[in-house]
C-alpha cells in the first residue's frame, strides 16, 4: 500500500504542531507502508527523510503563517501545484487540515483513489468561535464531505465536525496525538514551591489569554507572591500586556516572548502549574508536554486531550473563579502538586506515536 | 443448626460542599445539605423502608448499625424510617454500636474513640431505648487494640473482615475469641460479595442468583456461622429493586430453613462457642483489595488532610471538627487500583479525588482560622 500524504511543514523547517505530527507519524507508518509526502519547499528541510518527500516549490518565504491574505494565496498556489506535480502510483490520499484539502479533493476526483483527511483544528477553533472565515470553512466543509474517512484528534473535535459540518459520526475516527519519548528522559521535577504559574502558547483569542489574566487577578487577591509567566507571542500580546498594566499586575507578570523547543521543557519544569484556558483547543499538545515534565495542569473543558486524562484539573474557560481556585490549590498544597505531577507524567506516557500510527493504518485498511 | 448472621450497615456522611479558596473567611457553610438531604431521602425510599419491611415480613433476624451522623438526620427528617427500625428491633432485630461520626478515631486517639462510641450509644438509647452489646468499628477496621478499647466500653461481640491472610488459617465460619475475650466474627467476604457486588452483574457466571441456589451455598459452606456483612444500601440502592434483590431477600429464609440453616442476630449466634483465639496486630478492614487502611490513608493527599484534621483537636468547635473526621471524606481522596477505584468513584460526589482533597483542605483552612478565635 502506498500513501500520498499532503502536508504543510516538516521539521526542522516548520512553524507549528502539524510538522511534529507529520514527521512522527509517518516515520513509523513508513516502516510498514510506502509513504510519499508532499510539502512546500522551504529552507531548512533536510536532504533525506525516512520516507519519500516531494517538495513543491511555491516561491520562497510563503510557507509560514504570515499575513492572512498572503497566507491564503500561498495555500491556493500550493494546492494547485500539488495536483500538477502529482504521481499517480498510490492507493490512498491522506490530506492534513484545510490547507491541503483542496488538492486532496481534486486528486481524489482525478485518480479515483480514496481520500482520508485529518482535522487537526477547525476554523471554529482557530477563530475562538469569533468571526470565522467563510472561505476557509467552505474548504473544510468540502474536504470533510468528499473524504472517505475523517480522522479527528479528539472526541471534542469529532463533535465539532459533526455539529458544524453535519458529518456522519461513523465516518469520523478519533486518533490522539503522541508525545515524543525524548521528553521523558528529562530529569525528575522537584516539587518545591516556585510560585510560578505558566501560560504557554500563542497569544491569540483561541487560547484564552484574557481568562488567564482574569484568573491571575483573582489569585493575587489571596497571594501576592505569585509570578505569572507568559511564554509565547501572538496578535493579542499587546492587549494582554495592557490589561496586566490596567490591573497593576506588572510586578507579578513575566513575558518571555517566543520560546525555543529545548528551553520550553525547562519553563514547564520550573513552574508550579501550567494553565491552558483555551476557548477551543482540538487537542492540546502542550498539556501532555507539561505533564511529561511532571508539572500539574489546569485546563479548560474545551481542550480535547482533557477528555482522555484524569490527572488534570478542568474548568470552563470562562469560569475564572474556579480556575483561580485550582491554581491556588496547586500553589498551596504540595501533596496535590506532587500527586498530580507524578501521576500525570505516567498518564502522559500513554500517548505514543506508535499508537497513533497503528490506528491511522487501521483507517487506511478500513477503506 | 447452622446460623447465618446478616449484618447491615446504615451510614450516610455529611458530604462537604465545593469549597473554594476564594470562599475562605466568608462564612460559607461546610456541609452540602441539599445533596445530603436528597441522598438520605432517596436511600430511605429505595432501601431503608422497603428493606426493613422485607426483614419484618420475612421474619429475618439480622443485626443493624446506624451511624450517629445518619441517625440524627433520620430523626430530623425521616421519622418513618426511625419508626420502621423501631418496629424491627422490637421484633427481634439487633442494634449494634459504632463511632458516632463513622470516623477513623480508633486508630489514633483512645480518648476520642471512647467519646464517639459513647455519643453513639447515647443517641441509640435516646432514639431506640436499646443499649447495644455488639460493636462494629468504622468500615470493619480492627486489630487487637480496637478489641481492647471496645471491650472497655462494655461490648461483648465485635465484627470485622475475614481477609485472605486471616482466613488462610482460620475458617471464617466459626465464632472466635479475641485477646480482649470478646466474641469475634469474621466476614465471609465471598458469600457477602455474591450479594452486595455480584448479584446483578450479568457477566458473573452464577448470574442470575436465586434464593434456592444461594441457600444451597450457605448450607454447603462448612462451619457454625456464616457472616454476611454488607452495606444496607445493597438492597435497593446499589442493587436496584428491578434486579429482584428484594424478592431474593424475602425468599431466602424459607430456602434456608429447608436446608436446616437459620438466620440469627450476632448476639444469638454466640450460642456457638468460640473455637479458638485469634490475635490480629496489623489493621484490617473490609475496604478495597488490600483490606487495610489504604482506602483512607494511602496517598499523600489523604495523609496530609488527615494530619490537618488531627492538628485541630484543641479547637473549641468540637462538633464541626468531628464531622470533618468522617472517614468518607478521606475515602473520596483515594486513588487506588483500577477495580477499587471504580468503587471509590461510584461513591465520590465530586467525581475526582483531587477535588475531594482541595475542598477538604480549603475547609480546613477556614476552620483553622475559626478555631483561633
Amino acid at each position: 500500500m502506498k500513501i500520498a500524504v499532503l502536508g504543510w511543514e516538516l521539521p526542522p523547517a516548520f512553524a507549528g504542531g502539524l510538522g511534529i505530527h507529520t514527521i512522527n507519524l509517518f516515520t513509523i507508518i513508513s516502516k510498514i507502508m510506502e509513504v510519499n509526502l508532499y510539502v512546500p519547499d522551504a529552507p531548512g528541510l533536510l536532504s533525506k527523510y525516512p520516507f519519500q518527500v516531494t517538495r513543491i516549490n511555491i516561491s520562497p518565504g510563503d510557507s509560514n503563517y504570515g499575513k492572512s491574505n498572503d497566507f491564503y494565496e500561498s495555500v491556493v498556489k500550493y494546492n494547485d501545484l500539488i495536483t500538477t506535480q502529482f504521481k499517480n502510483d498510490i492507493s490512498i490520499i491522506h490530506a492534513h487540515d484545510w490547507i491541503t484539502f483542496r488538492a486532496g479533493v481534486k486528486l481524489k476526483k482525478m485518480t479515483g483513489r480514496p481520500l482520508v483527511v485529518t482535522v487537526h483544528s477547525t476554523e471554529y477553533d482557530r477563530s475562538g468561535n469569533f468571526n470565522p472565515q467563510r472561505r476557509i470553512m467552505d474548504i473544510e466543509e468540502e474536504g470533510i464531505r468528499e473524504a472517505d474517512r475523517v480522522i479527528a484528534v479528539s472526541n471534542y473535535t469529532k463533535k465539532i465536525i459533526h455539529e458544524v459540518y453535519g458529518t456522519d459520526n461513523s465516518k469520523i475516527e478519533v486518533i490522539y496525538n503522541g508525545v515524543s519519548s525524548s521528553i521523558y528522559s528529562n530529569m525528575e521535577k522537584n516539587y518545591d514551591n516556585t510560585k510560578r504559574v505558566l501560560y504557554f502558547g500563542r497569544v491569540t483569542p483561541q487560547k484564552g489569554p484574557k481568562f488567564f489574566v482574569e484568573a491571575a487577578r483573582k489569585v493575587l487577591t489571596r497571594r501576592k507572591d505569585v509570578i505569572f509567566v507568559v511564554a509565547g507571542t501572538g496578535d493579542q500580546l499587546d492587549e494582554m500586556k495592557n490589561s496586566v498594566r490596567t490591573f497593576g499586575m506588572e510586578n507579578n507578570f513575566e513575558f518571555t516572548g517566543f520560546v525555543s523547543e529545548s528551553y520550553s521543557l525547562k519553563i514547564y519544569r520550573d513552574s508550579d502549574v501550567f494553565v491552558l484556558p483555551a476557548v477551543s483547543e482540538p487537542f492540546g499538545m502542550t498539556v501532555l508536554e507539561s505533564m511529561s515534565t511532571g508539572t500539574p495542569t489546569v485546563i479548560s473543558k474545551t481542550t480535547g486531550v482533557g477528555e482522555a486524562l484524569s490527572n488534570v484539573l478542568r474548568c470552563d474557560f470562562w469560569d475564572t473563579d474556579k480556575m483561580a481556585d485550582y491554581i491556588l490549590a496547586i500553589l498551596n498544597f504540595r501533596p496535590l502538586r506532587e500527586m498530580m505531577g507524578k501521576r500525570g507524567r505516567i498518564e502522559a506516557m500513554n500517548f505514543t506515536w506508535d499508537k497513533a500510527a497503528i490506528k491511522t493504518m487501521g483507517v487506511y485498511n478500513s477503506i | 443448626m447452622k446460623s447465618v448472621v446478616f449484618f447491615f450497615e446504615l451510614h450516610q456522611p455529611r458530604r462537604l460542599r465545593e469549597y473554594r479558596s476564594l470562599d475562605i473567611g466568608k462564612g460559607k457553610g461546610y456541609f452540602w445539605d441539599e445533596k445530603n438531604n436528597e441522598i438520605i431521602n432517596r436511600v430511605s425510599d429505595r432501601c431503608y423502608i422497603p428493606a426493613t419491611q422485607s426483614l419484618i415480613d420475612g421474619n429475618i433476624k439480622a443485626t443493624l448499625s446506624v451511624s450517629g451522623v445518619l441517625l440524627e438526620n433520620l430523626v430530623r427528617m425521616r421519622e418513618d424510617v426511625v419508626d420502621i427500625l423501631k418496629e424491627y428491633f422490637r421484633k427481634g432485630g439487633e442494634l449494634a454500636a459504632e463511632t458516632y461520626y463513622h470516623s477513623l478515631c480508633s486508630i489514633w486517639s483512645p480518648e476520642e474513640f471512647s467519646f464517639q462510641v459513647n455519643e453513639d450509644v447515647r443517641l441509640k438509647k435516646d432514639v431506640f431505648n436499646i443499649k447495644p452489646k455488639t460493636f462494629r468499628n468504622t468500615e470493619m477496621i480492627y486489630n487487637d487494640n480496637i478489641g481492647f478499647m471496645s471491650a472497655k466500653e462494655g461490648f461483648k461481640n465485635i465484627l470485622t473482615e475475614g481477609p485472605d491472610r486471616i482466613i488462610s488459617k482460620f475458617n471464617p465460619n466459626y465464632v472466635y475469641r479475641n485477646p480482649a475475650s470478646q466474641n469475634l466474627f469474621l466476614r465471609n467476604y465471598r458469600l457477602s460479595d455474591d450479594i452486595s457486588f455480584r448479584f446483578s452483574n450479568p457477566s458473573w457466571n452464577e448470574y442470575p442468583l436465586y434464593a434456592d441456589k444461594y441457600a444451597r451455598w450457605l448450607s454447603e459452606s462448612p462451619g457454625d456461622v456464616i457472616n454476611l456483612f454488607m452495606d444496607y444500601e445493597t438492597f435497593g440502592e446499589h442493587q436496584w429493586k428491578e434486579s429482584g434483590i428484594f424478592e431474593f431477600l424475602k425468599a431466602l429464609p424459607e430456602e434456608a430453613r429447608k436446608r436446616d440453616v437459620e438466620f440469627t442476630t450476632v448476639s444469638e449466634a454466640t450460642k456457638h462457642s468460640p473455637v479458638s483465639e485469634i490475635s490480629i496486630q496489623d489493621y484490617i478492614s473490609w475496604a478495597d483489595y488490600p483490606r487495610d487502611l489504604s482506602a483512607w490513608l494511602l496517598n499523600d493527599m489523604q495523609r496530609d488532610a488527615f494530619e490537618d484534621m488531627k492538628s485541630l483537636s484543641k479547637c473549641k468547635d468540637k462538633r464541626t471538627w468531628r464531622y470533618l473526621q468522617t472517614s468518607d471524606h478521606f475515602y473520596y481522596m483515594s486513588m487506588a487500583g483500577v477495580q477499587d477505584q471504580e468503587v471509590h468513584t461510584y461513591f465520590n460526589p465530586y467525581g475526582s479525588p483531587y477535588d475531594a482533597y482541595i475542598f477538604y483542605k480549603n475547609i480546613m483552612e477556614d476552620f483553622r482560622e475559626k478555631c483561633k478565635s
